[in-house]
């Protein structure tokens, strides 16, 4: 069955220190060689979903130039599209900047498609998923509306800024509401939603007429009793970005490469915009563990349980433990890194050691030079 | 056409025969290079830098993988209007026998009607299989300057070595007076790297008039520049500096790979003004595990490194299982090295499995070894 594939951002309850001051979630860089945004465009490609929107409500400049064409994402150039859907409606107060009111804005380009279906899917989580699975599960159970979920056990000091789904024993969703980290086991909302495209429509109607602060899973949780609403579960890596730390743990916990094979997998290839950078030159007093290296790197130092985005210089006598480092930042001789977060082309040449404990990471800006 | 109105014709129909099991199957200007590359990348780039718009390859010996290869001209920006790569086999034509490409010069001949449709000013001919960065853009200009008919690039080479190349001898201005192949006793160490510029007009004469003479070997080296110079034709030597590789042989494939591991070696592709592009692929960033040993090596996308890696190059998706050593070596895409095993001054051909435990090459051997089929390990 065919469907329009919605990708949402994410609300301005969220926000991710630093970081977002210069991009959207979804432009947010994964693993160094991806950006968050290509786990959603890639799980829709490859379910088979060639019509998808990107909204976005912030900066879309880094956005705009990694989707471009939408050509790397293997949607076919003729009868496909990915569209980027801009909206502003937060500019006299945050509260109207809701998904909402970006898809009434964009109603049009809703109507317009042939799609009976919808998914849609945040920019600002990470997982793999058969969207043609969940499709047809959501068919065959005679739903109107289905939710995908994922059952973990850490909700006390994670997924705080996420929403939980109260099911039923035959995954009936009864309510949704804020993980307000009273539990560990919960059942954590993926954002992520099947339903036809005109109850859709129908449902961002409706929550704009009940109020403009509604947000689409409010108008669901109130729906809830009306309409057929049921949980799918999902399994394998799944990470939220949602905060600092959050982005920080979604980057370290795939230096186990367990995590690695949970979340790529050789039938399922998360599609990105190529940089044409060289392969990484190790030199002889590199020493690397644990740790995943982009393109374009030149190492001379010492790197643990870090990711090294592309185009780093780490110099000799350096030390990179528990960092995510962004493309082309520097880290200087005999510097001591541990617990950061760097961004794009910083250079840290000059400081000694930054070190910040693995709770709260630390941030060092763009362009910035410590 | 717009910007320089050149345009290039890149010969790649080339076996490469003394690269043995690795030109079984595609063109030496196919072959892996540098971790994430084909041969071929370096003269379509440098087209793309340069900013030539159109570029045919022509293509003869195992061309399958070659022809799909290089007709996605988007991987280096060739395709944008009137732009292209164009892939140009030997084929029938209308009143003419068809023929194999018998030479170079034939292989431009017989593609003259394709060369017409674009009536360029100026053609580029360059050869499909050697490693170098160069501004075709800055040849043209020489060319200009001089006001020459054809314009050579040449490389200095050790006097020693310069019986193995084709020797341009030139007079005080850089105009040559004499080309010898493979000279027993050469005059100058002016080597032809395989890369003409000519005047469209007086190229496509010599070429139909070639084409004619039943004496003729239809080459370049041999047959056109020795007329042109006969009829007095100017021509010019463009001499380049910088890093220039022809990969005739598996040592010498090796130890292009290994020129990568050098500190600001001369070739630098990490330069972000002349990138060398080629195929996307969608494998991961590489992924260095707990008790991994890396030193010195050139690593690219998609490998795995669980063991020791010293002095070597890793091509996309190779992998070193635990406790296995690759030394001196060069993995090519998709070679997995086991566990235990010991690589020492090889180069593991693509997708090649070397079994655990397994011993091959050795630290003292003359010769680089090349693995091309499975080597079975310890069960």
């Amino acid at each position: 069955m065919k469907a329009l594939g919605i990708i949402n951002f994410s609300g301005h309850h969220i926000r991710v220190e630093g970081m977002q001051d210069y991009r959207p979630i979804g432009a947010f860089s994964f693993l160094g060689r991806y950006r968050a945004i290509d786990f959603p465009i890639s799980n829709m490609s490859n379910s088979g979903i060639d019509q998808i929107q990107v909204y976005v409500n912030q900066k879309p400049r880094s956005l705009a130039e990694h989707l471009g064409t939408g050509r790397h994402y293997n949607i076919n150039s003729k009868r496909g599209k990915l569209q980027l859907l801009f909206s502003e409606n937060g500019a006299e107060n945050s509260l109207y900047d809701t998904d909402i009111a970006a898809y009434i804005e964009n109603m049009e380009c809703i109507e317009h498609s042939t799609c009976p279906y919808v998914v849609i899917a945040p920019s600002y989580m990470i997982y793999a998923q058969d969207f043609h699975d969940v499709i047809k599960t959501h068919i065959e159970s005679g739903a109107d509306i289905s939710l995908l979920y994922h059952s973990v056990d850490n909700a006390k000091e994670a997924f705080l800024n996420c929403d939980v789904l109260n099911l039923n024993k035959q995954k009936g969703v009864l309510s949704i509401e804020k993980n307000r980290g009273t539990a560990k086991n919960r059942t954590i909302f993926m954002d992520t939603y099947v339903m036809k495209r005109e109850l859709f429509i129908e449902l961002v109607y409706k929550a704009k007429k009940l109020s403009s602060m509604y947000t689409l899973p409010q108008i669901i949780n109130v729906e809830c009793d009306e309409l057929d609403v049921r949980g799918i579960s999902h399994r394998g890596y799944f990470a939220t970005i949602t905060d600092l730390k959050s982005y920080f743990d979604a980057n370290l916990a795939l230096m186990d490469f367990k995590n690695v094979q949970s979340l790529f997998n050789e039938d399922w290839p998360i599609y990105t915009k190529t940089n044409d950078s060289c392969p990484t030159q190790y030199f002889d007093t590199a020493d690397v563990k644990r740790s995943i290296v982009c393109n374009g790197c030149l190492i001379e130092g010492t790197v643990e349980n870090s990711v090294i985005g592309r185009g780093c210089i780490i110099k000799k006598g350096a030390v990179v433990k528990n960092c995510v480092l962004l493309s082309e930042t520097e880290v200087g001789e005999d510097v001591y890194l541990e617990n950061q977060v760097v961004d794009k082309h910083a250079r840290i040449i000059h400081a000694k050691e930054i070190i910040a404990q693995s709770e709260k990471p630390g941030y060092i800006r763009r362009e910035d030079t410590i | 056409m717009k910007q320089n109105n050149m345009l290039a014709m890149i010969l790649a129909g080339g076996r490469g025969s003394r690269l043995h099991d690795l030109t079984n199957k595609v063109a030496k200007p196919a072959v892996s290079y540098g971790g994430k590359y084909r041969i071929i990348d370096f003269p379509l780039s440098n087209c793309a830098n340069s900013g030539i718009d159109v570029v045919g390859v022509l293509t003869q010996y195992e061309s399958i993988l070659l022809n799909s290869y290089v007709a996605a001209g988007r991987r280096w920006g060739l395709d944008a209007k009137d732009s292209g790569v164009y892939v140009l086999p030997p084929r029938e034509k209308a009143d003419v026998d068809l023929n194999v490409y018998r030479g170079t010069a034939d292989a431009i001949s017989q593609n003259i009607d394709f060369i017409d449709t674009y009536s360029p000013e100026y053609l580029l001919v360059l050869s499909g299989d050697h490693i170098y960065k160069m501004n075709y853009a800055k040849i043209l200009d020489y060319h200009k300057a001089n006001n020459a008919d054809a314009t050579i690039a040449v490389i200095e080479v050790p006097m020693q070595e310069a019986s193995r190349f084709g020797i341009m001898n030139t007079d005080e201005t850089g105009q040559i007076v004499e080309f010898e192949e493979k000279p027993q006793q050469p005059k100058s160490n002016l080597a032809s790297m395989g890369i003409y510029i000519f005047d469209w007009k007086i190229l496509r004469k010599m070429l139909v008039a070639d084409m004619k003479d039943p004496e003729s070997s239809h080459d370049f080296g041999k047959d056109i520049i020795p007329s042109m110079l006969a009829d007095n034709r100017k021509l010019c030597a463009y001499k380049f500096q910088g890093y220039w590789k022809d990969v005739g042989t598996i040592d010498s494939l090796w130890e292009a790979n290994m020129d990568l591991l050098a500190k600001n070696n001369t070739l630098d592709l990490n330069d972000p003004s002349w990138k060398i592009y080629t195929e996307d692929t969608t494998e991961l960033p590489h992924y260095v595990g707990t008790n991994a040993e890396i030193k010195g090596a050139y690593i690219t996308q998609g490998c795995h490194i669980e063991g020791e890696v010293r002095n070597s190059v890793l091509f996309t998706g190779a992998k070193v299982g635990p406790s296995a050593k690759v030394i001196d070596s060069v993995l090519m895409p998709g070679a997995i090295v086991e566990d235990g095993a010991v690589v020492t001054r090889a180069l593991v051909a693509d997708n090649i499995r070397i079994g655990a435990n397994a011993v091959v090459g050795s630290a003292d051997s003359d010769h680089i070894e090349l693995v091309a089929k499975r080597v079975k390990g310890e069960e």
